[in-house]
């Protein structure tokens, strides 16, 4: 251990200064008023939960949690997703007063890490979630308000890639022989291991139509522009007409072209039970965010109206997006001290036409003209010539 | 078209790799001059060839600062990246096996493992049940039984050369390794054609 110097921070924790603090708070309003004009609503809860509630069922792994212990011996967790502790406060409230339930959240999450730069532990995430609505609307509204979202911040470059859990598992379990070599196939998709997955394939000495298939599988379920291309692999069933009906909606939204499929896609949380989608954009190394219908979470939580969401990871988003806007005007209001009344009006007049006015004492200055560099402008209200 | 920026390892595998593209029918130089550079530019085609050392190409695949690289499975095991393994180009096969001093046994209270690939060995022993203590060398690992540091070693064997020439012998293979096409998750998505196309042709090749 080596001993902490004074300005260092928790590894992944970031401050955020004026700049990047400012172009925060415009993407979070342009954020919020496009989701409060698509009748979503905003909320907010606790930093702190407890572990065997919202820690537990949380999607993030077990060692990404900050968990910390209150007086009475609980485990708590600071929030590391938004999705459980909205799912509880829905289940156990929200949902009683209207269902289906559409709830916004733009707030602060936190994973711990330990690797390396680039990962912050503390970022924000701003998101939806339809709670009590089990129809493929609810779905396609959920897809449609993210790629809408997105383009709603002029980024033009994304895109969005479906799966759906349940065509997977179907295809896993088909055409594997036991249950053990459909869960390896299924991790090794969770890693996005391809090569792995085809020689576990190999390995499983499988009957040769069903390896074929599987090796066929991999290969073109990665990128696949209609639902058609997929039908081979499965038996007609309720998934695959629900996928073909949220194409469909797409279609008439005109939002196609963002959109493809992917029926390997898989994630570790095994809460999501149909459709899954991930976001891409040009920019950004890392997902901009994801989503998906995430029923057995709310199971979880001792409820079956079905919720379907998707979040978004801000910190990726502020380092996407395109030059932001011309600041307002800064202004440097320099005064003697015995002209602060003079000083303090013109300060008010000039902050009612929307300037950002700083009210400066000259004696307060350590160095006046570095002061001055860092102003659009810098008036002065001296003695000699009264106002320049 | 739209370019694509590629890390690989420096040395034989860049040269075996760099071939088989050329097989694949990219129109890339016979000879790169590439004494000290680390980033070729092949306009002909709009790549780009970053060249780091073997351990880092999966850094650089991660971060998207490139969007696909050429990578060692044991690196791939050893750093568990989130990063898309597409294609198993078979070059520079080997594996990791554990080796030791003829005719011993580990000690029983605290066995000792001398690697390069801490995480690799520690799943390994793991999954068999033998709770290990782990030293980290970064070269000549063979030296760790000789002198008495560890009981076993998990290293890269291509040959056995090396082993056979230090007195140890091989106890366990533990996995196979050859170069695998890895790619970052937003430039499979954002630059699926091209990615695809390398993939589907390198895979000709490969077979």
């Amino acid at each position: 251990m080596t001993t902490i110097k004074k300005f260092e921070k928790p590894i992944g924790m970031r401050d955020t200064f004026p700049v990047t603090y400012e172009k925060n708070e415009t993407l979070r309003n342009i954020g919020r008023k496009f989701l409060r004009a698509r009748g979503y609503e905003f909320v907010n809860t606790p930093t702190l939960e407890y572990y065997d509630t919202v820690g537990k069922a949380s999607a993030i792994y077990d060692a990404s949690l900050f968990k910390l212990v209150d007086s009475q011996g609980n485990t708590l967790v600071l929030r590391p997703d938004m999705t459980t502790p909205i799912t509880r406060v829905a289940t156990s409230k929200l949902l009683k007063e209207k269902i289906p339930l559409r709830l916004a959240y733009f707030a602060n999450v936190f994973r711990a890490q330990q690797l390396e730069g680039g990962r912050p532990a503390e970022f924000d995430q701003m998101g939806i979630e339809i709670i009590g609505d089990k129809s493929v609307y609810a779905d396609a509204e959920v897809i449609i308000t993210a790629i809408q979202l997105v383009q709603n911040y002029s980024i033009e470059s994304f895109k969005v890639t479906i799966g759906h859990a349940g065509i997977l598992n179907c295809i896993l379990n088909d055409y594997t022989e036991n249950e053990n070599q459909a869960n390896k196939l299924r991790s090794l998709l969770i890693e996005r291991n391809y090569v792995g997955f085809e020689e576990a394939v190999i390995s499983f000495d499988l009957p040769k139509t069903k390896s074929d298939a599987l090796l066929q599988f991999i290969n073109e379920a990665t990128n696949i522009e209609t639902i058609e291309q997929i039908e081979k692999y499965v038996s007609k069933n309720d998934a695959l007409l629900y996928m073909r009906q949220l194409a469909e909606i797409i279609q008439q939204a005109d939002l196609t072209k963002y959109v493809s499929f992917d029926f390997t896609l898989s994630s570790h949380m095994n809460y999501y039970t149909g459709m899954l989608f991930e976001l891409f954009a040009d920019g950004s190394g890392f997902p901009l965010g994801n989503g998906g219908r995430y029923d057995g979470l709310l199971h979880h939580f001792g409820s079956d109206v079905g919720a379907t969401g998707f979040g978004i990871r801000v910190d990726r988003l502020l380092e996407i997006l395109p030059t932001q806007e011309p600041r307002e005007k800064t202004v440097a209001l320099i005064f003697e001290d015995a002209l602060f009344t003079k000083a303090l009006e013109l300060a008010n007049s000039l902050r009612n036409e929307g300037k950002l006015v700083t009210l400066q004492s000259k004696n307060g200055l350590i160095n006046e003209e570095a002061f001055s560099l860092v102003f659009d402008e810098v008036l002065y209200v001296s003695q000699e010539d009264q106002l320049q | 078209m739209t370019e694509l920026t590629i890390a690989m390892p420096k040395g034989r595998i860049f040269e075996e790799a760099y071939q088989m593209l050329i097989d694949a029918g990219f129109n890339l130089p016979e000879e790169v001059e590439m004494s000290r550079k680390l980033m070729i530019e092949i306009p002909e085609e709009k790549i780009r060839f970053i060249l780091a050392k073997p351990m880092d190409v999966p850094v650089y695949v991660e971060h998207g600062v490139v969007d696909i690289g050429i990578a060692g499975k044991d690196v791939l095991l050893e750093q568990k990246r989130h990063v898309h393994e597409l294609l198993d180009l078979k070059i520079s096969q080997c594996y990791i096996a554990s080796a030791g001093l003829p005719n011993t046994k580990m000690n029983e209270i605290a066995p000792r493992i001398a690697t390069k690939y801490p995480n690799v060995a520690m799943n390994y022993y793991k999954e068999i049940g033998e709770q290990v203590e782990i030293i980290e060398l970064n070269g000549s690992i063979e030296l760790a039984p000789m002198i008495g540091l560890a009981d076993r070693i998990v290293d890269i064997v291509s040959t056995g050369r090396t082993l056979k020439e230090n007195g140890l012998v091989e106890y366990e293979r533990i996995t196979d390794v050859s170069s695998r096409l890895i790619a970052n998750p937003v430039s499979y998505r954002m630059k699926s054609a091209r990615i695809q196309d390398i993939v589907t042709r390198l895979k000709k090749i490969v077979n």
